[in-house]
């Protein structure tokens, strides 16, 4: 039983035949994450999430529970307090580092006047490993919609590829279907920056062939209807065509996809709510480029010259510059 | 179709539901806990590993079947064109089976086995990512990815195998046959 015969040759003759049906009709009608997508996201979304939660946790305290002295009565009643206070510890540890994540998220939040929902990486990219989404822990009902900018406190991590009620795909800016509007620092010249090239490493395109392009030069995005202006992305690495009608140039993101835990979604850009917390009148979080840039909200949001830059928000701004340091 | 489960193949369906159930599993377990992991180099393919082992331990029917449902529901979590993994996991599930009698001979050949059906089946990924335009990495980066993940595939499979061997035994067991 179990043999090749030709019974299973037969189901599998089939399921190739399923297999290739649906890649042709998939490929031509294009994906969003409605119908049978829609549900097998949710479903899957809200067992991630839990997953995650429990997860967490465990991986970080594991080396605590496995405590070799389980012989005698003392030594037991100790190890079981030395281990529950080795997981307190990490789970206070676990706090502290969300809670500064949320901090540094919330500062360039503020400064960007962008509105932002926080939330949590749930799972990171799909079985195949080829697709470079993240799956976070905020949906529709939060506030949450396609194509809304995603970023941490280091820059920008993605834009929003679909959403259920209580999950979102992210599409990083590393997706090779991914492309998000650019800019250098200090100009307005219009870019594109493009993935397909590893999580480390995006394609910076200028549409402006006369514009010199220099290793070292730092990239936020444009802004349009969707995307919000002045979120940094990264850093020239190196500047890859000279010739033709434009400009390439490969870019080290800010964010580095790996240790992505806590992101937010901008879902408003000017304050929307009177609550929020953007007062800070800097609209782009990258200091250097604060001056020239003056971008363009398109709906003339109050640039109100407040002047209230306290240095307070500077630990934040250290953050978004720091990889200069790394390049 | 479903005249091939009737008479004694009512047996395979059981197999087919067991192995999407810890196939269904394992998909969660991979986006949620082995990504999360960061391991060096690239990735441990979880679902691969699982799959390669059922369709070795239960042999083609169950696990071009049971790959192709798995797949399915991967291509139905993620945002890139369904069928793809389910095409790829359905080949390598029935390829697998085809040399369940090897199996038995030896303690190398699963892991031999497990660890080709992951690097064959990272291949298959990035091939079929790439023959639809959606290409994520270049072809020497896929080779070293695959590599990566065969080497994991072998690590696991020593402790994956004999568990997944024993829930086999057990399910055959329930229905009052020896083996299976």
């Amino acid at each position: 039983m179990g043999r090749d015969t030709r019974r299973s040759r037969l189901v599998i003759v089939a399921l190739l035949i399923a297999a290739f049906t649906l890649i042709t009709l998939d490929y031509r009608t294009g994906r969003s994450a409605t119908g049978a997508r829609g549900v097998v996201h949710s479903a899957l979304g809200g067992v991630e999430s839990g997953v995650s939660d429990v997860v967490r946790p465990i991986g970080r305290t594991v080396s605590s529970l496995t405590h070799p002295n389980r012989y005698h009565d003392r030594a037991d009643r100790l190890a079981q307090e030395n281990a529950r206070l080795r997981r307190d510890l990490a789970d206070n540890d676990v706090i502290t580092r969300t809670g500064k994540e949320l901090a540094a998220l919330r500062l360039l939040a503020d400064k960007g006047q962008y509105t932002v929902v926080p939330a949590k990486v749930i799972a990171i990219g799909d079985v195949t490993g080829t697709d470079w989404t993240v799956t976070i822990n905020a949906g529709k009902d939060d506030g949450v919609a396609a194509d809304k900018t995603v970023l941490n406190a280091d820059g920008l991590v993605g834009t929003v590829a679909s959403v259920t009620a209580h999950t979102a795909v992210v599409r990083l800016a590393c997706d090779p279907n991914s492309r998000i509007g650019a800019r250098l620092e200090r100009t307005q010249l219009l870019g594109a920056v493009a993935g397909g090239q590893g999580p480390s490493t995006l394609v910076f395109t200028v549409y402006d062939a006369s514009f010199r392009v220099q290793k070292g030069d730092r990239l936020t995005t444009f802004g349009s209807m969707d995307y919000v202006a002045g979120v940094p992305i990264g850093e020239v690495t190196k500047v890859t065509d000279v010739g033709g009608l434009s400009r390439t140039a490969e870019v080290k993101p800010y964010v580095s996809v790996g240790t992505l835990d806590v992101v937010g979604v901008v879902v408003g850009r000017p304050p929307a709510d009177p609550g929020d917390r953007l007062l800070p009148p800097q609209p782009a979080p990258a200091q250097p480029s604060a001056p020239a840039v003056a971008p363009i909200p398109a709906d003339g949001a109050p640039t109100a010259p407040t002047a209230a830059t306290s240095p307070g928000p500077t630990p934040a701004a250290g953050a978004t510059v720091d990889p200069a340091g790394a390049g | 179709m479903w005249e091939i489960f009737d008479s004694d193949e009512s047996v395979r369906v059981r197999s087919v539901a067991a192995a999407v159930a810890v196939l269904l599993v394992a998909i969660v377990a991979q986006v949620s806990v082995v990504a999360r992991l960061d391991l060096p180099g690239g990735r441990l393919d979880l679902v691969l590993v699982l799959l390669a082992s059922i369709a070795l331990l239960e042999g083609p029917l169950v696990g071009a079947i049971s790959g192709f449902v798995a797949g399915l529901v991967g291509d139905l979590a993620s945002t890139h064109v369904l069928g793809q993994s389910a095409l790829v996991m359905c080949l390598i599930g029935y390829a697998v089976g085809l040399v369940m009698d090897a199996a038995e001979r030896s303690v190398v050949v699963p892991l031999a086995v497990v660890g080709g059906a992951s690097v064959l089946g990272t291949l298959g990924y990035a091939a079929m990512t790439s023959l639809l335009g959606e290409a994520a990495m270049t072809g020497g980066e896929a080779l070293g990815r695959a590599v990566v993940a065969g080497l994991y595939a072998v690590i696991v499979t020593p402790f994956v195998f004999p568990l997944l061997l024993r829930g086999g035994r057990r399910l055959a067991g329930d229905r009052g046959r020896g083996g299976r």
